[in-house]
């Protein structure tokens, strides 16, 4: 009986470990020690299309900054994350504004991901807690449910990853009711030095079927010495231009 | 009978008084309680209403459950142009509601912001009634925003300053401006003091792209008791895409609310309705008690069952009567003072308001129909007082109860 307890546990806590370390790897492919990505945004609702450009610096969990390049009505718009901050730069009304933590689940500029995703204040690795639900070949399937004391949106996230690449194919984001929100899809996985990301994102809402946003990601640029310039609120204004 | 029963109760002045002043009491506070409770109920509701809520309006399918741009209704122009024509509508106006975020030099809010005709808005709400400081809204206020007391004090803003706004306009796009305060309103409602921010349509429309869309259409009816019918009457004339929603739906959560606190003020009524009820069967009880042997001599020279069964009848018919006679006039009267001059106890709206007072005056409600189901009922608990007490002397036999010490 003594066997059988111990190799249970031995078991148990050999998956904790496999599940750990997978969505850790998978972190480190979407973020790198720091990353720069140029980005494409197409986002379709109410049967139109709209397209936007922009360039995206991060390092680690704590530091975000994100451009807007197009349209020229949106261009010089700039988000700085910072620690548990937002705050967005309008240059038309020339305003600095904080986002306050209960806008953080809004959708970004009228998409499909929200203020959240785009400066990823929320880290799978230190919110959520991973547990293996399904192996087929090389993809694992891994439910992520919060930790205790984690302020993050989601009441669940349900990943397949492929480790091969430690790269997700698919997210399905969960509310605290355990309904489906979203699905994130991801595909075109190209390897860039020691990093893999997909470059092709697919964001459709589970609960409006004629919307979703496409990210394509053109450029990306892992571990290249972002300018901690980007990290400060004067970057808000400075960078816009 | 009916003059024996009169004799008893001449006779018996204890039990007589006792179940007078019973009946009395509790008639009286029956009937201004239950006014109290519905006219509490009626003003929340009324209330309510005024403030913003339209008696109907007209929604997108769907807007109210998922939300959103997608649900928005267009070409607005045409619906309205329908309504109009409708027989029992008084008023009617087009809203656009968006939430986005408002921020001042230091602070910042997420707020509801809704374009509205401002003209239009002063018949169908109460939002122009409520300004404080500063002035309503005009078809040409430009950038003017008129905002509630509490999101003005989270913002810490005064009036002449700018706050920032940025949200998705009406096609999903980003939009941003800077609006003005020129407008602070004061509703007494705590949450829509606090979230809540008019612009006018004009200049609001420009900046949303939501020329000819709205969120909802209000409407306010000539007869609040005809509302059902007059709702028939727009849904007819509506694309199937839209929906028409009396009050009654759009405040569910607050009647459903007040249907439980009534069910619970019935409870603590009944409880203490039975209480007075056992009291009048008790002292009829012991009254009788002392009767045995009269009661026995009765129906030993002839009277009937039935005749006993009336001689109580018209006791205790005699006393209801007398004292609902004296307790409905005056309970009447109180109900009708207090409907047209309401009791106001200072500072209950501060310490309700999350219930939806707004009003530190408590209104009484008038009817008659509710004032005689009240005495009605009050007829009924007595007359049940005297079942008991008539079973008990029927279970003595004539000669056994002549023969009662």
């Amino acid at each position: 009986m003594k066997y059988f307890l111990a190799l249970f546990v031995t078991f148990t806590l050999l998956a904790a470990d496999e599940a750990h370390e997978i969505i850790k790897k998978l972190d480190e492919n979407m973020r790198g020690e720091s990353i720069y990505m140029s980005l494409s945004m197409k986002i379709l609702s109410m049967k139109h299309l709209r397209e936007m450009r922009l360039e995206s610096y991060s390092q680690g969990t704590k530091k975000s900054f994100v451009k807007i390049l197009y349209p020229p009505k949106d261009r010089g718009i700039t988000f700085l994350s910072l620690e548990n901050q937002m705050w967005q730069y309008v240059p038309k009304i020339e305003r600095v504004i904080k986002i306050p933590p209960s806008m953080m689940l809004q959708n970004w500029m009228g998409s499909n991901i929200t203020n959240d995703d785009m400066v990823r204040q929320s880290s799978i690795v230190e919110d959520y807690e991973p547990k293996i639900i399904q192996k087929s070949g090389t993809v694992v399937t891994i439910e992520l449910t919060p930790k205790e004391d984690a302020a993050v949106v989601w009441g669940k996230i349900i990943t397949n990853i492929d480790t091969a690449t430690y790269t997700s194919n698919k997210d399905i984001f969960y509310d605290d009711e355990g309904k489906e929100v979203r699905v994130f899809l991801y595909e075109k996985v190209k390897k860039f030095g020691k990093y893999y990301i997909p470059t092709y994102w697919k964001i459709q809402p589970s609960d409006k079927e004629d919307s979703y946003t496409e990210i394509l990601i053109d450029e990306v640029q892992y571990d290249s010495g972002i300018s901690q310039e980007y990290f400060k609120k004067s970057a808000l204004k400075r960078f816009s231009r | 009978m009916f003059s024996f029963a009169l004799k008893n109760i001449l006779f018996y002045k204890g039990r007589s008084l006792t179940t007078f002043v019973l009946t009395f009491v509790s008639t009286l506070l029956f009937v201004v309680y239950v006014s109290m409770m519905d006219g509490s109920h009626k003003s929340m509701l009324q209330n309510a209403i005024k403030i913003y809520t339209g008696a109907i309006e007209i929604y997108h399918k769907d807007y109210r459950d998922i939300g959103g741009n997608e649900y928005l209704i267009q070409d607005t122009s045409a619906i309205l142009k329908k309504i109009s024509q409708i027989e029992g509508v008084e008023a009617y106006t087009s809203r656009y509601e968006t939430f986005g975020l408002l921020s001042s030099k230091n602070n910042s809010a997420a707020s509801m912001v809704a374009g509205i005709e401002p003209e239009k808005e002063k018949s169908l709400s109460s939002i122009s009634e409520a300004l404080t400081e500063g002035e309503f809204l005009t078809e040409k206020s430009g950038n003017c925003i008129y905002m509630g007391v509490e999101l003005v004090k989270k913002l810490k803003v005064k009036l002449a300053d700018e706050v920032a706004f940025i949200g998705a306009a009406s096609d999903n796009s980003f939009a941003a401006d800077i609006f003005r305060v020129c407008g602070i309103f004061k509703t007494g409602s705590f949450e829509f003091d606090l979230s809540t921010s008019f612009l006018s349509r004009d200049y609001f429309d420009t900046l949303m792209l939501s020329k000819n869309k709205a969120s909802y259409i209000t409407i306010k009816v000539d007869d609040l008791e005809h509302v059902e019918a007059v709702n028939e009457k727009i849904a007819r004339v509506l694309d199937d895409n839209l929906e028409s929603l009396t009050w009654k739906t759009l405040m569910k959560t607050m009647v459903e609310a007040m249907e439980v606190d009534s069910i619970f003020g019935y409870i603590s009524l009944a409880l203490f309705l039975v209480v007075i009820f056992f009291v009048i069967m008790i002292y009829g009880f012991i009254n009788v008690s002392s009767r045995i042997k009269e009661f026995g001599v009765l129906r030993c020279v002839g009277i009937s069952n039935s005749n006993i069964f009336s001689l109580l009848f018209y006791e205790i018919f005699i006393l209801s009567t007398l004292a609902i006679a004296v307790a409905a006039p005056i309970g009447g009267y109180i109900c009708y003072y207090y409907s047209i001059n309401p009791i106001v106890i200072e500072g209950i709206a501060e310490m309700y308001k999350d219930y939806g007072i707004i009003s530190d005056e408590i209104p009484f409600d008038f009817s008659v129909f509710t004032l005689a189901w009240n005495i009605l009922l009050i007829y009924v608990l007595n007359f049940l007082s005297i079942l008991y007490p008539y079973f008990y002397i029927n279970s003595f036999r004539p000669i056994e109860a002549s023969r009662h010490v």
